[in-house]
């Protein structure tokens, strides 16, 4: 389980340095980048269940919220809160292929969305214009890289999945 | 302890909940300001080996595109680098004729003759017949039947005669060429000849007509008679290489070996020197007849 972590740690903290450095701005499309780290947390919690993919979610978010200087859990909430959900029903409703997953990420991603915009509203300022500039870009993107980044983390987490006995 | 520990997901996710919203709220409230502190002085470290790495990650990135910058660079350099060795060709080419141009100033003021210097444009532009093509015609005064010189290895040698002129070109027929027939003489004996190419390729020349009383030996040098009228007399022609006495004549024949390389030479003087009129008409009547 240590290489899990281990694994976890460096997904996380790569997906940050490529969503947070502006070297990676060519990532950029229709202006958005895409959420690597939800996406791992999304991984995390389709693979190895709830609890892990909520805590992977909330540390994750958490770090999501200091390099973008965000409002402490507004970037977090969305990210535990659906690998939550996911890591309940996930299996249960979707199969691991490449059509499901990037299904999955493209309603995870448009729900991540809609509480990010919510908890904007709430706390902050929001725009009904985010749900086409940002919410649904993101999702499109997420979905589209979802498949072979799903594929990657596969091939890392392989091994542990199999010890572990999530497969 | 153990409905936490069964409900580990649910209990995980109303603590994150409970947290976020309290944070989220803390922000939004005049409390804000004690609770970034704090929350600050949490997460500083994480900014902190954020922005190191951020640093160093940008930094290595930075060499990557850099590095695509400087092989353009480079490729351009490369490009540029050629422009100048070429140009560096070039100026030492221009070197080379300056100095040639200075030394065939030089050599004019050296000739006795009035004479117009020309450079050579094109050599042997037919396969069967050596001629020489200049850059001066009868523009600059020359005539057909004009002496050719030149100067190699600082000696001055008969190069060949003028044998077509145009407005800025003349054709010259060197004395290799079985074309032209010069008078001269053995420089140490004085025996007379008549000088033409060997063959319609070859680089030497035969002297005919020398007296079989004559004792010709290797080396012996050929100069121009002066007679016949074209050539001023006593310009090098070249040295036997051989001789020898025609059966059916009462004359000896001398290989000669010109001293101009007509694979080297690259400037010519035309001696500016009219044919004796009355030579001229006699050779005319000559032909007629």
């Amino acid at each position: 389980m240590i290489l899990t972590y281990v694994f976890t740690g460096l997904i996380i903290l790569i997906s940050l340095l490529v969503q947070g450095h502006p070297s990676f701005d060519v990532l950029r499309i229709a202006g958005v980048k895409p959420d690597l780290i939800f996406i791992a947390v999304i991984y995390l919690s389709y693979s190895f269940g709830s609890f892990y993919g909520e805590v992977t979610g909330f540390i994750g978010g958490l770090l999501h919220d200091v390099v973008s200087l965000s409002p402490l859990g507004m970037l977090t909430f969305p990210k535990f809160a659906i690998a939550f959900v996911v890591g309940m029903y996930g299996r249960s409703l979707f199969k691991s292929n490449i059509l499901t997953t990037s299904l999955l990420l493209f309603a995870a991603s448009i729900v991540k969305g809609f509480i990010t915009l919510f908890l904007c509203y709430v706390f902050n300022e929001a725009s009904a214009s985010s749900v086409l500039s940002i919410i649904l870009p993101e999702a499109f993107y997420n979905a589209l890289l979802a498949p072979p980044l799903f594929f990657i983390f596969d091939k890392i987490f392989e091994g542990e999945l199999e010890k572990e006995g999530y497969r | 302890m153990e409905f936490i520990i069964r409900h580990k997901s649910i209990v995980a996710f109303i603590s994150f909940t409970l947290f976020c919203i309290i944070s989220l709220s803390v922000q939004s409230s005049t409390f804000t300001l004690t609770a970034e502190g704090i929350v600050s002085a949490l997460v500083s470290p994480f900014q902190k080996a954020y922005d190191g790495i951020q640093g160093g990650i940008s930094r290595i990135w930075a060499g990557f595109t850099e590095l695509t910058e400087v092989r353009d660079e480079l490729k351009m350099t490369r490009a540029k680098l050629q422009k100048y060795e070429s140009m560096i060709e070039e100026m030492s080419e221009i070197k080379r004729e300056n100095k040639r141009l200075r030394d065939l100033l030089a050599m004019q003021e050296r000739v006795e003759f009035k004479s117009i210097p020309a450079s050579i444009i094109s050599k042997d532009p037919d396969n069967w017949f050596r001629t020489i093509v200049i850059n001066k015609g009868s523009g600059d005064g020359i005539r057909v039947n004009m002496p050719v010189i030149a100067y190699q290895g600082g000696q001055l040698a008969v190069v060949g005669t003028v044998m077509e002129v145009r407005g800025g070109l003349s054709r010259i027929a060197p004395i290799i060429s079985p074309a032209v027939r010069i008078g001269v003489k053995l420089q140490e004996s004085r025996f007379p000849g008549l000088l033409c190419g060997y063959s319609g390729n070859s680089n030497l020349c035969k002297m005919d007509y020398i007296s079989r009383a004559a004792f010709i030996t290797f080396g012996d040098v050929v100069i121009t008679s002066g007679q016949g009228g074209v050539f001023p007399p006593g310009i090098i022609v070249g040295s036997v290489i051989k001789s020898y006495a025609l059966e059916s004549s009462a004359y000896q024949r001398a290989i000669v070996k010109p001293v101009i390389d007509y694979n080297l030479v690259e400037d010519v003087f035309v001696i500016k020197k009219d044919l004796d009129s009355d030579l001229f008409k006699i050779f005319e009547e000559e032909k007629a007849e």
